[in-house]
């Protein structure tokens, strides 16, 4: 197997995107449902307690008084909001496991046409759904450490956060603070996606275990920084991206354009670049796994007694 | 060696503002390792009343900082303005020796009969009772332990700041003949009531501190060791307080009135420059103001601290007379959020109704905070502009009074009126919403009610009235009443005196075709049925309005309703209280599409949320809201998933 470098890993994302762009807008529309079921169910939460109150108007349109006041008034429908949020971004998560199997699955297998691409999708999604949801559970130990390396750095520098008068002030000891633990979650999150790949590469042939699969990533990518690398790559453009949208929408309240549609429009556009460049990663990131050793075999092997 | 202040202590000299009756003469010396002060007083009391006195209370205020058994510490939880008081920095004030008149009454000397645990409060009984005019000189020595800075005073470092750090007479009240002391303990609620009077104080403090203090610098001599004696005078003050630090720089400017200039200084350590030119110029702007709102600023000198940010929360934004601390140097207070500049403005304006004014803060702190606070908003609207007289950064725009009713509670929850006494609230919260919030809330709707111009005009006269004579909120209301020419009972009773706050809602709105009478009519043969027919619809609407008001306060209203084709109407419920609702019944040629309660916001004293009402649904502010969040959802959800 050659070894694959920096280059090899960016290269495979534009190759996969365009490929499987398909597969790439079926995800992204899955996504882009279940943020407009939460769009509506919160226009309605908030419709129900502000459409007869100007007031509220005012507030969207920036009146931060008034934004004080509605925020004071409407507590209940802000909790609401609050929980049709963080239901949306569950569902999600519980549907990502196997929208990302797919996504892999096609990735490694790199089927031909629609049809056999939807199959592979499927298939893939179905097969490691479990696997990977075994994976979230194994990970968690590791988001428990990472967030007490967080509150442990933020602890220390509280004081001089609290007490900053400039902004590198403020920046300088809240990086410090925070970067342990940033890095640690990155190295989390590099390691479940590694580990999500070697599970789909390897299901069908060594149905490696997922806790053992978990460890050897761990080995594999602190052995190969070059994961690293790449990952944060991807998370840069997602947060340039972000940042861009928000510089170019800055002075306008709420981060709005004229009305709901066109706003709703413009964000998807942001967020399907954003998607495209973590399908991108996930691709170079398959392509990497393709050149891990292989695992130890647990399928059994059935062996010809004629042979 | 500090530049001696060439001015009187009062600008431009002349006779006594105030009737002076408690002068004192301190020597003190700043031990700063240990922070601590060891001084002799003598104070100079004139009974300026009509009977007798036999026992002299004073306050030890820093007895409240000596353990948690105290009533500041007990009231406050250790809590107070973010800041915590510690286990390791009690403080505490130790009198060493009390003469009178030359006798000895140091064994004399005990906690005042009520107090319990609470050492804030002594009394002395005296051999000879003081007659009425007489004078008594009492001399006291004295160490005062400075606390590890909290409620207002202490050290952090090696900054101090010195405040109620000696021991301070209370003060008679009450009619002639039939007087008796205020000597309120110290309760974290209640600032402090003293008389007017001299002080001469001579601060000896190692030669590296920069000091600031009550008064006007007189002399500035050095002393052994490393040490120099400050020597300060102020006339017409009721208390001394004095900030020394080995890092603080000093910015000056003048604010200009019309007889005079008042010299400015903010103390600041270099790392804050930058917010110091900022106080500065709220403290200039805002002498100029006040002066010409109430009266002239009497002193030369206005110095404003600005303490270390470590030490802001325990320090910051206190009031002593010519001396003010202020706070909010954050990275947060990025320039046109005015946090910084309001805290300096309503620091300075307390040298108005703290500092001049000067009432009974424990038993009336709304005369003084609460007035302040109206006050404020003007002189903040009058720098920095109406609309971002506080806010006014990143496309976002706040004015200083609606950002404060804003972030209150809202009228009506306290469960205690406006004219409580400070240290008889349920809570800290309650004193504040009540004392500072819901009195400018008052004062702003009388003011829209009777007109700015002359509500301006009132509060002149009142604090020229009763400059330096310590007025009480009946001498407020007597005087507004008098000025603005009308009984105003009705407002007063219920807003300062009364639990709860207006509950102003509409009730009811709609509209109906209109037509002539429809129906059976008359008995017998007189019997005629009237239908549509013979009674068609006219074209226009019978619209039907009801608005009600729950609360104990009752203040006319005015309403304005909106129609389908553009037209509006004005209508006044002239709501004194005798009925808890209102009907409108009208006949338009166009349906109703909006009522809006007190279109033009006079009312302080409600929540306005629900004031303004669209009949039909309009769903578009909460369609771009809803945008917002799926859209922020999905963020959440790329950063979780694929």
């Amino acid at each position: 197997m050659p070894r694959l470098g920096l280059g090899d890993l960016i290269g495979a994302g534009p190759r996969a995107v365009s490929r499987y762009t398909g597969t790439l807008f079926a995800v992204f529309v899955v996504q882009t449902l279940i943020a407009a079921s939460c769009m509506i169910a919160v226009t309605l939460v908030l419709a129900q307690a502000f459409s007869h109150l100007p007031m509220f108007d005012e507030a969207v349109d920036g009146d931060l008084v008034a934004l004080i006041y509605c925020m004071r008034h409407g507590k209940p429908s802000l909790v609401a909001t609050g929980g049709i949020v963080f239901g949306a971004v569950v569902l999600w998560q519980l549907a990502s496991w196997f929208l990302a199997g797919g996504l892999n699955g096609v990735l490694a297998q790199r089927p031909e046409g629609r049809g056999d691409t939807a199959r592979c999708f499927g298939a893939s999604g179905a097969t490691t759904y479990l696997a990977y949801a075994r994976l979230a559970l194994c990970s968690l130990p590791g988001w428990v450490i990472a967030l007490f390396v967080f509150g442990a750095g933020t602890s220390l520098v509280s004081s001089r956060i609290a007490n900053a008068l400039t902004v590198p002030e403020l920046l300088g000891p809240l990086l410090v603070a925070t970067l342990p633990a940033l890095l640690l979650i990155h190295l989390l999150w590099t390691v479940s996606d590694y580990a999500r790949a070697e599970l789909t590469l390897r299901h069908d042939t060594h149905d490696p275990g997922v806790v053992a699969t978990y460890l050897r990533t761990i080995a594999f990518v602190i052995r190969r920084p070059v994961t690293l690398v790449h990952g944060a790559l991807g998370w840069l453009v997602f947060v340039l991206v972000t940042a861009a949208y928000a510089y170019l929408a800055q002075g306008h309240p709420m981060y709005g354009a004229e009305g709901a549609v066109t706003l709703f429009v413009a964000r998807q556009g942001v967020s399907l670049l954003r998607m495209a460049t973590r399908v991108g990663i996930l691709a170079g990131q398959i392509e990497l796994g393709r050149t891990r050793p292989l695992p130890p075999r647990r399928i059994e092997v059935k062996i010809d007694p004629k042979a | 060696m500090p530049k001696i202040d060439g001015s009187p202590a009062l600008r431009g000299g002349g006779a006594a503002r105030s009737p002076r009756i408690a002068n004192y003469k301190i020597e003190a010396r700043l031990d700063p390792v240990r922070h601590q002060i060891t001084a002799s007083e003598t104070l100079t009391w004139t009974n300026a009343g009509a009977s007798e006195v036999d026992t002299l209370p004073f306050h030890l205020y820093l007895n409240g900082f000596k353990n948690d058994q105290s009533l500041l510490m007990r009231s406050s939880r250790g809590k107070m303005r973010g800041a915590r008081a510690t286990d390791t920095g009690w403080g505490y004030l130790q009198i060493a020796s009390v003469h009178v008149a030359g006798v000895d009454l140091t064994s004399k000397l005990h906690p005042a009969a009520a107090a319990g645990t609470d050492e804030t409060v002594v009394e002395l009984p005296l051999v000879q009772p003081v007659a009425p005019g007489a004078t008594v000189e009492v001399a006291f020595k004295f160490t005062a332990q400075l606390p590890e800075v909290f409620a207002r005073t202490g050290y952090k470092g090696e900054f101090h700041m010195i405040g109620q750090w000696f021991p301070k007479i209370g003060v008679r009240v009450g009619p002639p003949g039939a007087e008796r002391w205020e000597c309120q303990p110290f309760h974290v609620n209640t600032e402090f009531f003293a008389d007017f009077g001299t002080y001469d104080v001579a601060l000896t403090v190692p030669n590296t501190h920069t000091v600031a203090a009550t008064g006007v610098l007189t002399n500035a001599v050095d002393a052994d060791r490393g040490m120099r004696t400050l020597t300060y005078h102020a006339e017409d003050v009721h208390d001394f307080a004095w900030m020394a630090d080995p890092y603080m720089d000093v910015m000056s400017g003048q604010a200009k009135l019309d007889d005079g200039t008042v010299e400015v200084r903010v103390y600041y350590r270099p790392e804050q420059r930058e917010f110091a030119r900022r106080h500065l110029d709220a403290a200039t702007g805002s002498i100029e103001k006040f002066s010409a709102m109430f009266v002239a600023y009497p002193w030369p000198i206005m110095s404003v601290i600005d303490p270390p940010v470590d030490a802001a929360s325990g320090a910051g934004g206190m009031e002593y007379p010519t001396l003010v601390t202020t706070a909010g140097d954050s990275v947060f207070a990025r320039p046109g959020i005015r946090f910084p500049e309001y805290v300096t403005v309503h620091e300075v304006g307390h040298n108005w109704f703290q500092g001049i004014l000067a009432s009974n803060e424990a038993e009336e702190a709304w005369l003084d905070e609460g007035v302040n606070e109206w006050a404020d908003v003007h002189v903040m609207a009058d720098l920095y502009g109406q609309r971002s007289s506080f806010i006014d950064w990143g496309g976002w725009q706040a004015e200083a009074g609606a950002l404060r009713r804003s972030l209150d509670g809202g009228t009506g929850d306290s469960p205690s009126p406006i004219a409580t006494a400070a240290y008889a609230f349920v809570d800290n919260t309650a004193y504040a919403e009540s004392t500072y919030t819901a009195t400018m809330r008052a004062l702003q709707t009388l003011e829209r009610t009777v007109g700015s111009q002359r509500f301006a005009a009132a509060m002149k006269a009142y604090t020229k009235k009763f400059a330096f004579l310590h007025p009480t909120g009946r001498d407020l209301f007597a005087t507004l009443g008098t000025e603005l020419g009308q009984d105003l009972t009705w407002f007063f009773g219920p807003v300062f005196h009364e639990v709860g706050g207006l509950a102003l809602k509409l009730r009811h709105a709609d509209c109906k075709p209109a037509h002539a009478p429809r129906g059976v009519f008359g008995d017998g043969s007189a019997t005629q049925t009237v239908t549509e027919i013979e009674a068609p619809d006219r074209g226009t609407w019978a619209c039907e309005v009801v608005v009600q008001n729950t609360g104990p306060i009752h203040i006319p209203v005015d309403i304005e309703l909106k129609f389908a084709d553009g037209s509006s109407q004005h209508l006044r419920w002239d709501d004194r209280g005798t009925s808890t609702w209102e009907r409108f019944a009208l006949e338009r040629s166009s349906r109703l599409v909006e009522v809006w309660l007190d279109p033009e916001a006079k009312i302080a004293l409600d929540n306005p949320t629900r004031h303004h009402y669209r009949l039909t649904g309009d769903g578009a502010a909460a369609r771009r809201t809803g945008a917002w969040f799926g859209s922020f959802a999905q963020t959440l959800m790329q950063i979780v998933g694929p």
